[in-house]
């Protein structure tokens, strides 16, 4: 059984806005969501990175106490652009609860706030602090949070999968709940991935000398992908999801049609857990190409993962140049909002989604002079009032882990 | 501690920390307001705080049968009776 599989709800929640009308007005007026880190008690003072991609307006959490009472922030972020893609969707609420919905949902690690208070207790209390855990604070740390607290919350009863993979996680998501979708092994399946305000995160790539530092005072003009000032990656939070489902379901009952997803693929370098491997991206690319079957000339644009880090953006342009020559648009997406971890391949899908239906492309933020080894692919860097037929999101994750998504806008 | 006492710090328990105002006190806190395993948990903890001691798991797990506020304060009143 292969079934055609349609996008008919999507909302995000980024740095640079929540939904179609904040983040589409950003993206074409070039408003970026990079903030000065905020304090705080651990770890702000022993990292050199002082920005941060923050999500810094109100958001309207209603959720009754018996669902908030298992979230943490991650969580907050996944269920609220949930119930916006279920509201949004139509669907019933006897189909929703039917068995036949499933949830593909992940963070990189739950939520850590909750994390770093557990160990605050476990070590500030000389042994009497492991009473003071609490009951639910696992149920908000654990790495499937996001997932599980989404089924809860909207009485979700279908398959559940929960991808950790780092910054393919909520690509994986999609593309785990595409083929689940495709294959008939759910009508439905609500995708995306959430990451919240982290400063750990931040210093995991600090310490890795991955972080940009450059524009600590100047933080709308960092990150920079692509150009020869870039100087490392931005973390940031936020959230995003989509509904999938079969086209013929779609159709049926009138639902509103964002696009369709043709292909998918994910692989693994097999080798360096860390350094970018332009074999394992041209081959995931090529992979994702076979199973849209289409060829390569036919993706007019390309959301690169593009993270600004010196090495990664330089291998990912040459395999986008072995690929696709200089054809496609190419646009660095966390050049707005940095990198939102587990959230950036669902987020980067949903913009991909609101330039395909307002017809226009977003350029790269702050890229000013393209770095020579970054050359001869279709960089954007300005504005384009034009249309995306076809277009491919890909991201790649510490571990090895490539995926490439292909979408195309409704017929 | 005093029955009275007890009465009211655990309904202001109540209402800071499950958002269960006023509840009856013979009613069944799982099934009138949803008071599930979860909480016990997080109200044993804030029991501990309350009488600044620590149980030990078979107080614990006696806790488990309790089903009404009336049956917390017995609770209570016991767990203060036994610490003098």
């Amino acid at each position: 059984m292969k079934r055609r599989v349609v996008i008919t709800a999507a909302s995000a929640i980024t740095p640079i806005g929540h939904g179609h009308d904040d983040i589409t007005k950003s993206l074409t007026q070039g408003i970026s969501g990079v903030k000065k880190i905020r304090k705080d008690d651990v770890l702000t003072d022993k990292v050199d990175a002082g920005v941060f991609g923050t999500v810094d307006y109100d958001i309207p959490f209603d959720f009754e106490r018996r669902y908030r009472k298992t979230m943490g922030p991650v969580a907050f972020y996944a269920c609220q652009v949930a119930k916006e893609v279920l509201a949004a969707s139509g669907l019933s609420q006897s189909f929703v609860t039917s068995g036949r919905l499933g949830v593909a949902f992940g963070s990189i690690h739950g939520s850590p706030t909750v994390q770093r208070n557990i160990y605050k207790n476990f070590y500030a209390r000389d042994g009497a602090g492991y009473s003071s855990i609490g009951a639910v604070d696992y149920l908000k740390s654990m790495v499937h949070t996001t997932a599980v607290n989404i089924t809860r919350t909207f009485g979700i009863t279908g398959r559940v999968i929960s991808s950790g993979t780092a910054c393919t996680t909520s690509t994986q998501s999609i593309g785990f709940g595409y083929e689940a979708v495709k294959f008939g092994l759910a009508d439905a399946m609500l995708c995306g991935g959430a990451d919240e305000y982290d400063t750990t995160t931040v210093a995991v790539f600090d310490n890795l000398l991955a972080c940009s530092t450059d524009f600590n005072d100047r933080p709308h003009l960092t990150p920079r992908p692509f150009d020869v000032d870039r100087d490392g990656l931005v973390v940031g939070e936020g959230a995003a999801a989509v509904m999938l489902e079969t086209l013929d379901s779609a159709k049926k009952r009138g639902a509103p049609i964002l696009g369709e997803i043709i292909g998918f693929a994910c692989n693994n370098n097999g080798g360096d857990m860390i350094l970018p491997n332009k074999d394992g991206m041209t081959a995931v690319i090529r992979q994702g190409l076979e199973c849209a079957e289409i060829s390569h000339d036919a993706i007019d644009y390309i959301s690169a993962h593009a993270t600004a880090t010196k090495m990664g953006d330089a291998i990912e342009s040459q395999a986008i140049r072995e690929i696709f020559g200089d054809r496609p648009m190419v646009t660095g997406l966390k050049s707005y909002m940095g990198h939102t971890m587990a959230a950036c391949g669902a987020i980067e899908t949903v913009m991909t989604l609101y330039m395909m239906a307002d017809g226009f492309v977003a350029p790269t933020l702050n890229l000013e002079q393209v770095d020579d080894r970054c050359a001869g692919i279709g960089h954007v860097t300005e504005l384009r009032e034009t249309d995306i037929r076809i277009a491919q999101i890909q991201n790649f994750a510490f571990g090895g882990v490539n995926t490439a998504l292909i979408i195309q806008r409704p017929e | 501690m005093d029955r009275e006492t007890i009465k009211n710090k655990i309904l202001t328990i109540f209402d800071e920390e499950f958002e269960i105002v006023n509840p009856g006190e013979n009613e069944d806190l799982r099934e009138i307001h949803g008071f599930d395993s979860i909480d016990a948990i997080e109200l044993l903890r804030e029991i501990e705080i309350m009488l600044d001691t620590e149980l030990t798991r078979d107080e614990k797990k006696k806790a488990m049968d309790i089903r009404t506020f009336s049956q917390i304060c017995d609770y209570v009143e016991s767990l203060s009776a036994d610490r003098g």
